[in-house]
């Protein structure tokens, strides 16, 4: 296997993980979430807090957990005081705050400098074999969090989740709190989100406010719509289709001899054209919910 | 007098200048099926709201078995003892009927069982059986016809056995062979435990369901009878036809 499918799948794994995050808020229970990137970023920036202050990598996994847990514990106390559209709206926002505070405050996280030098995971194994090593474990972790989504999806609680999504009132009348359905999934994703976050911190090396844009959010959003929205198995697929899609760009513009600005701007095509596409022709994704709850 | 399962006490809410309720207070006895009755635009549902929690009195009082329920939650509510339908009663698209009903299941259960996998429940098979669901129990909820969702959204505030079932227009739409098994299924409720308190504009319905009705117009409650007594009540036929027009006098 080569290094740039071994990489190229890596990530994708990590994108994964995000992916059925976002699929457990959105496509499970409705909460349209535009700043899921801030929750990633509560894992890059406890690994890169973890660093600075000489503490061991999985004290910033400790650390970024809790960030994301507080997050998204927020997130969900505003989703008790807005309808669902200024909820979606609010989340950018803040997302959107978290990346400039981090690209502004020099002195906190090196600013736009963002910090170099994180210790790469597995480290102390032969490249080779570490890269193997490295990916098996996304995959695992990709694995898990497959399962906590079905299990979720299939359970007594995900068919609440489902009502909160399409009928909240009558959700409500059946005895619902869905204040409290909504904390459980925001916190249980952030989490999610948070771990792909610390893993890709310490898989770069690196972590800087521009991993936080929000172009970031909307790829992950693509994974989920292009995969099928509220299918577990349709995310993932989302997922690794998407990752492959644009780490191959690079290749189309070397075949068609066309300029390096190509490369960023197809990526965003790639994008926001699929998006748009699915949207239009195909809005329930390449794997649609199977309604009846067999699989979701 | 026993005590009261239902007593409300000066019930109050305005939109804006619009004054809906205007300090309504009844009491309904444990075991009692009660209809709610008034013309268009009366108040009955945002009565129903503000009982069920889904709107907030500007003032008043609302307790369920001696419970204080005023303004709490409508989940609380619920928890307290008190299910609903809706006149409109929206069903999700991505959910089939059966899944609904799991759904209503789940919500009446224990906390632990919301993580337990969902399977088939005989009980939800015999209780598609007796709303005539079967053979809808698969397709998405939302497809169901105006009377199908009626009779399902029945079936679901039925599901936790209430001490207090609030039903807003149940039979709207609903085949008139199926009303009278709805009369029969409500009935049994009732004879379980079950106090029922009905907004229904079909007075066949009410004569066959109800004990006693209390009529509310422009947001103030004119009447509290049997359903016998409506047409002789002249506060009731004021409400629903107007004021008599006096000899000699020309309705303009």
């Amino acid at each position: 296997m080569s290094d740039f499918l071994i990489h190229v799948s890596a990530v994708a794994c990590l994108y994964g993980i995000l992916a059925l995050a976002l699929n457990l808020q959105m496509g499970l229970s409705g909460l349209v979430n535009f700043g899921l990137i801030a929750l990633f970023g509560c894992g890059t920036y406890g690994a890169a807090f973890a660093h600075l202050w000489g503490w061991p990598p999985l004290a910033g996994l400790a650390l970024g957990l809790v960030f994301a847990a507080l997050l998204g514990l927020f997130f969900a106390r505003l989703g008790d005081r807005m309808s669902e559209d200024y909820w979606g709206i609010a989340t950018l926002s803040l997302a959107e705050i978290m990346r400039l505070v981090f690209t502004n405050e020099q002195g906190l996280a090196g600013g736009a400098q963002g910090v170099s030098g994180l210790p790469v995971t597995f480290a102390a194994l032969p490249a080779d074999t570490a890269a193997l090593a490295r990916l098996a474990l996304y995959a695992a972790l990709l694995v898990v969090a497959f399962v906590i989504c079905q299990r979720i999806a299939r359970s007594g609680f995900g068919l609440s989740l489902k009502l909160m999504r399409e009928e909240p009132q009558l959700a409500r009348a059946l005895g619902y709190d869905l204040a409290r359905s909504r904390r459980i999934v925001m916190v249980v994703s952030s989490l999610m989100a948070a771990v792909s976050g610390f893993l890709y911190a310490h898989y770069l090396t690196f972590v800087g406010p521009e991993q936080l844009m929000s172009h970031e959010t909307f790829l992950i959003w693509s994974m989920v719509i292009i995969g099928g929205i509220a299918n577990n198995w349709g995310v993932v697929a989302g997922a690794i289709l998407m990752q492959f899609a644009l780490a191959y760009v690079p290749f189309v513009k070397d075949w068609f001899d066309v300029p390096s600005d190509f490369v960023a701007a197809t990526r965003l095509i790639i994008v926001g054209g699929g998006i748009l596409a699915f949207l239009i022709w195909r809005p329930k994704g390449i794997f649609p919910e199977r309604i009846g709850g067999s699989h979701v | 007098m026993s005590e009261a399962l239902l007593e409300l006490n000066g019930l109050s809410k305005a939109f804006g200048a619009h004054q809906v309720l205007d300090g309504v207070s009844a009491r309904i006895r444990p075991g009692e099926i009660v209809g709610l009755l008034g013309p268009n635009g009366s108040g009955k549902s945002t009565l129903l709201n503000a009982i069920s929690g889904f709107l907030p009195p500007d003032a008043g009082r609302v307790t369920i078995a001696g419970t204080d329920i005023t303004a709490r939650p409508a989940h609380v509510v619920t928890r307290a003892g008190l299910a609903r339908t809706f006149q409109l009663p929206n069903m999700p698209t991505r959910m089939t009927t059966r899944e609904v009903l799991r759904a209503g299941d789940v919500a009446a259960g224990a906390p632990r069982h919301m993580l337990r996998r969902t399977g088939r429940d005989d009980r939800i098979d015999a209780l598609l059986e007796m709303f005539r669901l079967a053979h809808v129990a698969d397709l998405p909820a939302s497809s169901l016809s105006g009377g199908q969702k009626k009779l399902l959204s029945v079936a679901l505030a039925l599901r936790g056995s209430p001490r207090l079932l609030c039903l807003d227009e149940p039979t709207a739409g609903v085949h008139p062979e199926l009303r009278t098994e709805m009369v029969r299924i409500l009935k049994q409720a009732a004879g379980e435990g079950t106090t029922l308190l009905v907004i229904e504009h079909d007075m066949l319905f009410i004569r066959q369901l109800c004990s006693r009705c209390i009529v509310l117009d422009r947001g103030h409650l004119i009447a509290d009878c049997a359903p016998d007594e409506l047409e002789h009540n002249g506060a009731v036929v004021e409400a629903y036809l107007g004021k008599a027009v006096q000899k000699g006098k020309t309705a303009r």
